[in-house]
């Protein structure tokens, strides 16, 4: 955990630097979480991208294999 | 009545609305209502307009409401006034089981994406917003909601994680009753505390490891720092976000085997004609009475809760056991029950005032009196293992409720007698005769049934005002 702290963390934020988004929220988000965020996205949104892929491979393949099953039927 | 009638009647700003300026809760004439701020215009009319409002009504997702022609609590500020539906009895994370804990942390990012197909985001995430309703989970903070800044991280991450992800990882990964920290730590438990009682297994759920491990190690780095970013969340990594906490939550997984209570029933000393007695004396108590509510103390996993709850009457089923509420809160929600809501309360020391104020959140008795009390094989728990004095235990019972209807156990029985295995007798008064004396003062006993095959009798006592 350290080695995320003293190296990754800082490594990551020094490539992404540049302006803060400002909103009007009432709750603070918390610089570290709103930062963590910012950090994870590509990963988190990169294996949403990959879920729903592989979701509409699921969907279609089962669509396939029940349309044979109803031409069988037929 | 016209706007000027209700102008006159008492009103009072409610004590936990006070942190957001989009608004806050008043109650006028006994009557709750919300005050929408001119500076929360355009999030209200998105909300209203998008068809935000509609789905999740529609879904059972958000409390409804009814624009109001009445004179705001502070009429410079105001834009609107709405009347939500009244949510009978708010109950708050602590007093939930695990699966309540884990539904209302689906239900808060089931409405986040929701909102984000609308163009709209929560911009808190607070589980004291969801309240459990007529079987339903609702958010019941109409201001919840802000219009989405595309690629602006989402506000309430932080409290989501607090409130939700933390206690939940810490009961499923450590132990249940760990979710009593959220009694001590009113915005939720803070990261870093979780990520140091999580055993290291925890870290091997990347949810986890993204959102409580490496989240801790970055609010420690950037504690109070200004750091600006450039890199900002994308609408697909935002779902993203939505989708690996989803994820974390429902990989979580805690069941109530080898609880101390789970098998109570089983194990009682009734006999079957003597159980059969027992609850048709409190059908037929309840018949007679018909309360508007009843709470039900000591409810284990609510056999006789479904007794009020099945005539239609809503009904509270309270236990200290954590499995015992588990269980039935996965009972209600197979059999989609409306009126039924097991609740974690221990009695020796029940929820108290607490928050800001000692105002924010009520303690149990504030949030009373209940219409009915079912207090059934309890008295004994409370008299002899928690050591209550007989007189005191009627005092408790006036507060709380207006009708009574209560067991009492006598020494003789084979669960007294396992509560006094290992200490000594010191309960000389503990016995028919001092029990009907001390519950006199308060109570007028209209009924006394001795329970068939058993020692005990059931008592239908009414408040003495």
């Amino acid at each position: 955990m350290n080695l995320i702290v003293t190296v990754f963390l800082p490594l990551l934020t020094a490539i992404f630097a540049g302006p803060l988004l400002k909103g009007k929220a009432y709750l603070d988000p918390g610089s570290g979480s709103f930062i963590l965020q910012i950090l994870i996205a590509t990963l988190v949104g990169g294996l949403f991208i990959l879920k729903t892929f592989w979701q509409r491979v699921q969907t279609f393949f089962r669509s396939l294999f029940s349309r044979n099953k109803d031409d069988q039927e037929e | 009545m016209t706007p000027a009638d209700i102008h006159l009647e008492q009103r009072d700003p409610e004590s936990s609305s006070f942190r957001d300026p989009s608004g806050f809760l008043f109650t006028s004439g006994g009557v709750l209502y919300r005050q929408v701020n001119q500076s929360y215009r355009p999030d209200y009319d998105r909300l209203m307009e998008s068809g935000l409002y509609e789905r999740l009504v529609e879904q059972g997702l958000l409390v409804p409401h009814q624009e109001v022609d009445i004179e705001p609590y502070r009429a410079g500020l105001a834009y609107k006034v709405i009347q939500p539906q009244a949510v009978p009895f708010i109950s708050y994370p602590y007093e939930w089981c695990f699966s309540q804990l884990q539904d209302a942390a689906l239900a808060t990012l089931q409405i986040q994406k929701t909102a984000l197909e609308h163009g709209m985001a929560l911009k808190d995430s607070s589980a004291y917003n969801i309240q459990f309703f007529q079987g339903r989970l609702c958010l019941i903070d109409t201001l919840s909601f802000e219009v989405y800044q595309e690629g602006r991280p989402w506000t309430a991450y932080r409290q989501f994680c607090q409130h939700f992800l933390a206690p939940l990882s810490l009961m499923a990964y450590r132990d249940v009753r760990l979710g009593q920290l959220l009694r001590t730590n009113i915005d939720g438990i803070p990261l870093d505390l979780a990520a140091g009682l999580l055993p290291f297994k925890a870290r091997l759920s990347l949810p986890l490891f993204l959102h409580i491990y490496l989240h801790a190690a970055s609010q420690k780095r950037y504690a109070g720092q200004r750091v600006d970013t450039a890199r900002q969340v994308s609408s697909t990594a935002m779902k993203g976000l939505i989708d690996s906490l989803e994820a974390g939550v429902r990989g979580l997984k805690w069941s109530p085997a080898g609880t101390a209570w789970g098998d109570y029933y089983e194990e009682h000393n009734y006999t079957q004609r003597g159980i059969e007695h027992k609850k048709a004396l409190v059908q037929e108590f309840l018949e007679a009475i018909r309360p508007e509510n009843v709470w039900d103390l000591g409810a284990n996993t609510g056999f006789f809760s479904r007794l009020a709850s099945d005539q239609g009457i809503p009904t509270l089923a309270f236990d200290v056991d954590p499995g015992a509420v588990e269980k039935n809160y996965r009972e209600c929600r197979a059999q989609n029950e409306k009126n039924l809501l097991p609740l974690l309360m221990d009695l020796t020391n029940p929820s108290p005032d607490l928050g800001w104020h000692h105002q924010e959140r009520r303690s149990l008795l504030r949030r009373g009196p209940a219409g009915a009390l079912l207090a059934l094989a309890l008295v004994h728990h409370l008299a002899i293992a928690n050591n209550v004095p007989l007189d005191r235990l009627a005092d408790f019972f006036k507060d709380l409720g207006r009708w009574l209807i209560i067991e009492f156990v006598p020494k003789s029985d084979s669960q007294v007698q396992k509560l006094l295995a290992a200490r000594e007798d010191i309960f000389g008064d503990y016995a028919v005769e001092p029990f009907e004396q001390a519950f006199s003062r308060c109570f007028t006993i209209h009924r006394r049934e001795e329970i068939s095959d058993s020692e005990r009798i059931l008592y239908l006592m009414e408040r003495k005002d």
